[in-house]
C-alpha cells in the first residue's frame, strides 16, 4: 500500500504539473480565440520565445527572475510584430502567418546551433531555488508554485474579460463592424489581446522549462499548437474553467495512456498513433452530444444573426 | 444662418459596372432632421457606408470642418457620428445589455490598465452606463429583454436594439437606416417623437426610410436618390408635389 502510494503521488504530481503548464498555455489562446476570434495557428511559437529566452538569458548571466520576465516580454513584443501586418486584414491572414511563423522559428532554432545549440537542446540550466529545495522535494515545490501562478492568471483574465475592456473584444468576435461604428479601435484591441495571449505563451514556455530541465525545438512542434486548440474546445470555448479543466482531461488522458501498450499490442510509436485515433474519435463523440464543451453555454450555439 | 454639420460633394463608388453612387452631392445643416429616399438600389445604403467610412469611394466629404472621406470608421464615429445598419447587426453571443452597454465613448474600463489601477472609477462608470441603458430600453420596450442573448431576439426587436445602442451614445449626427422598417407603428410613432425631441437638443439626423408619410412627418428637408444620383431636394411638401419623384418613386395617384 504504502508502495503504492510512493509510485502514485509523483505521477499525480507530474500530471498536475504538465497539465497547470498546458492550462496557461492553452488560456492565452482562449484569450485571442475564445473572447476576441483570433485564429492562431501558431501559439507554440510563443512557448518557445518563452522557454529560450528565459534560458538564454539565465545563462548569459541574467538573474533567473528578470530572465522569465524577457521571456514574457519578448512573446508579447512577436505577438505585436505579427499582429501588425495582419490585424488589419481578414481572420484568416494571422492563422497563415502564425503557422508559418513557429515552423520558421523553429527551424531557426535547429539550425543556428551557435545561438540554441540547435537539435542537441539545452540542459543542465538554473531551476527557481534549486540550492534551497531538495531534489526529492523539488516537483512537489514546483507544483505548488505553478498552482498559484495558474491562479494568478486565471483570476487576472477573469477579471479581464467581464471588465469593459473584454465586452469590446467579444464584440470585435461576434461582428468587428459593430464596435468600429461605436468608435472603438478594433485593430488596437485585437493586437492586445494578441500580445497579452503569447506573453502568457511565453510565461509557459518558461514554465516548462524549468520543468523538462531540457529545451529542444522539437518541443515546439506545431501539434502542441493544436493541443491547445483540442482543450479549448473540450473544455467549451470563452471559458477559462472550461480551458484549465480542459488542460486536466486532456494530459491526464495522453499519460495514462501512455501505460497501456501493456495491455495492448502496440509499439510505443503505433501507440503514439493509436492514442490520436483516440482523441479523434472522443472529440467527434464530444461534438456530436455535447459540442458546446464541458463548461461552454449550450444556449450560445443555438443563436444566430 | 445655421452651420452645415456635413457636406458631401461629388461622391462616386463604383461596383464592378454598377455604379451604386454616381455623383452625389448633399448638404445638411446642423440640428435638422433629413429624409433620404429612394427606390431599391438607389444608392441610399452606400452613400450612408461612405459617409461612415465602411466603403472607400470618390469625392469630398467633410464633417464638421474635418475632411473624413479618408478617415476609419471608428475614427469617424469619434468625430462624433454614429450609424446603424439596415440589417440589424446584433452582437448575438452577448446580452442585450451588453450590446448597449458597449456603446458609450472613452469608458475608463476598456483601457487595460484602468482596469487594475482604477477599479472604482471603473465601477462606478458601469453604474452609470448601465442605467441609461436600462432608460433606453424602456423607452423601446424592450427591458424585459434585457439579459437575453441579442442572438434571440426577433427581427423588429434586433431592429430596435440597433437603434437603442446607437442612442447609448450622444453623438452630434446620426444616420438612420430604415430605422422605422418592421417596427410596429405606435412604436415607430414615438421614435419618431423622440427623434425630434433629440432634434430640437441641437442633434442632427440622416434617415434613409421608404416609409414616406413618416419620414415627411419629422424631415426638415428630403432628398431623393435615384440611380446613384440626387434627383430632387427640398421641403417635404414640395417633394411630395414633384412630379418626377412620383413617377419614379412615390407613384402618381393618376
Ligand atoms: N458590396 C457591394 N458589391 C456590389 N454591389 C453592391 C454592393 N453594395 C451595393 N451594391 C449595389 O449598389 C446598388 C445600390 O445599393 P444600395 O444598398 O446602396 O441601395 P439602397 O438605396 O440602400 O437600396 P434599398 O432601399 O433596397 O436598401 C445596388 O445595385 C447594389 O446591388
Ligand atoms: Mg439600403
Amino acid at each position: 500500500m504504502i508502495e503504492y502510494v510512493d509510485t502514485l503521488l509523483p505521477y499525480i504530481t507530474t500530471i498536475l504539473l504538465i497539465s497547470s503548464i498546458y492550462a496557461i498555455f492553452s488560456l492565452g489562446l482562449n484569450l485571442e480565440w475564445g473572447f476576441t476570434g483570433l485564429i492562431n495557428f501558431g501559439h507554440v511559437a510563443f512557448l518557445a520565445i518563452g522557454a529560450y529566452t528565459t534560458v538564454m538569458f539565465n545563462m548569459s548571466g541574467f538573474p533567473l527572475f528578470l530572465s522569465v520576465i524577457a521571456g514574457i516580454v519578448l512573446s508579447g513584443f512577436f505577438g505585436l510584430l505579427l499582429g501588425i501586418p495582419t490585424l488589419r486584414l481578414r481572420e484568416d491572414y494571422l492563422a497563415i502567418v502564425t503557422i508559418g511563423f513557429s515552423e520558421v522559428l523553429r527551424f531557426i532554432l535547429l539550425n543556428e546551433q551557435w545561438l540554441t545549440r540547435g537539435p542537441f537542446g539545452i540542459h543542465g540550466f538554473e531551476r527557481p531555488l534549486q540550492d534551497v529545495i531538495p531534489y526529492q522535494h523539488y516537483n512537489t515545490f514546483l507544483l505548488i508554485v505553478y498552482l498559484v501562478i495558474l491562479a494568478i492568471i486565471y483570476l487576472s483574465l477573469e477579471r479581464l474579460v467581464r471588465s469593459p475592456w473584454g465586452r469590446v473584444l467579444k464584440s470585435i468576435r461576434e461582428d468587428e463592424a459593430v464596435p468600429s461604428a461605436l468608435g472603438k479601435n478594433v485593430f488596437w484591441y485585437r493586437l492586445q489581446s494578441l500580445m497579452i495571449g503569447s506573453a502568457i505563451a511565453g510565461l509557459a514556455g518558461a514554465m516548462l522549462a524549468f520543468y523538462i530541465m531540457y529545451i529542444e525545438p522539437n518541443t515546439f512542434k506545431p501539434i502542441e499548437t493544436f493541443h491547445a486548440w483540442i482543450i479549448i474546445i473540450l473544455g467549451g470555448t470563452a471559458s477559462n474553467k472550461g480551458t484549465i479543466v480542459g488542460a486536466l482531461v486532456f494530459y491526464t488522458f495522453l499519460s495514462v495512456t501512455q501505460f497501456t501498450n501493456r495491455f495492448l499490442p502496440f509499439t510505443a510509436h503505433q501507440m503514439g498513433a493509436f492514442r490520436m485515433i483516440v482523441i479523434g474519435l472522443l472529440l467527434m463523440l464530444l461534438m456530436m452530444y455535447k459540442p458546446e464543451g464541458i463548461f461552454g453555454k449550450k444556449e450560445e450555439l443555438a443563436l444566430s444573426d | 444662418m445655421k452651420m452645415d454639420i456635413l457636406s458631401v460633394k461629388n461622391l462616386k463608388k463604383h461596383f464592378g459596372g454598377v455604379k451604386a453612387v454616381d455623383g452625389c452631392s448633399i448638404a445638411i445643416e446642423t440640428g435638422t432632421v433629413v429624409g433620404l429616399i429612394g427606390p431599391n438600389g438607389a444608392g441610399k445604403t452606400t452613400v450612408f457606408n461612405l459617409i461612415s467610412g465602411f466603403e472607400r469611394g470618390v469625392g469630398e466629404i467633410v464633417f464638421k470642418g474635418i475632411r473624413t472621406d479618408n478617415l476609419s470608421p471608428f475614427k469617424i464615429a469619434r468625430c462624433g457620428m454614429v450609424r446603424t445598419f439596415q440589417i440589424p447587426r446584433a452582437l448575438t453571443k452577448m446580452t442585450v445589455s451588453e450590446n448597449l452597454m458597449l456603446a458609450p465613448k472613452s469608458q475608463a474600463g476598456e483601457r487595460i490598465w484602468d482596469v487594475w489601477l482604477r477599479p472604482k472609477r471603473v465601477r462606478e462608470q458601469e453604474r452609470q452606463i448601465r442605467e441609461k441603458s436600462r432608460d433606453i430600453l424602456e423607452f423601446f420596450e424592450i427591458s424585459h429583454l434585457e439579459d437575453e442573448y441579442a442572438g434571440a431576439l426577433s427581427g423588429g426587436q434586433k431592429k430596435l436594439l440597433e437603434m437603442a445602442r446607437a442612442m447609448m451614445i450622444d453623438p452630434s449626427m446620426m444616420l438612420l437606416d430604415e430605422p422605422f422598417a418592421g417596427v410596429n407603428p405606435t412604436l415607430a410613432r414615438k421614435i419618431s417623437r423622440y427623434i425630434c425631441e433629440l432634434c430640437e437638443g441641437g442633434m442632427t439626423f440622416l434617415v434613409i426610410e421608404h416609409d414616406i408619410p413618416a419620414i415627411t412627418k419629422i424631415s426638415d428637408r428630403i432628398v431623393v436618390m435615384n440611380e446613384g444620383k440626387v434627383m430632387a431636394e427640398g421641403e417635404p411638401e414640395e417633394i411630395k408635389r414633384r412630379r418626377d419623384v412620383l413617377n419614379v418613386y412615390i407613384g402618381g395617384e393618376g
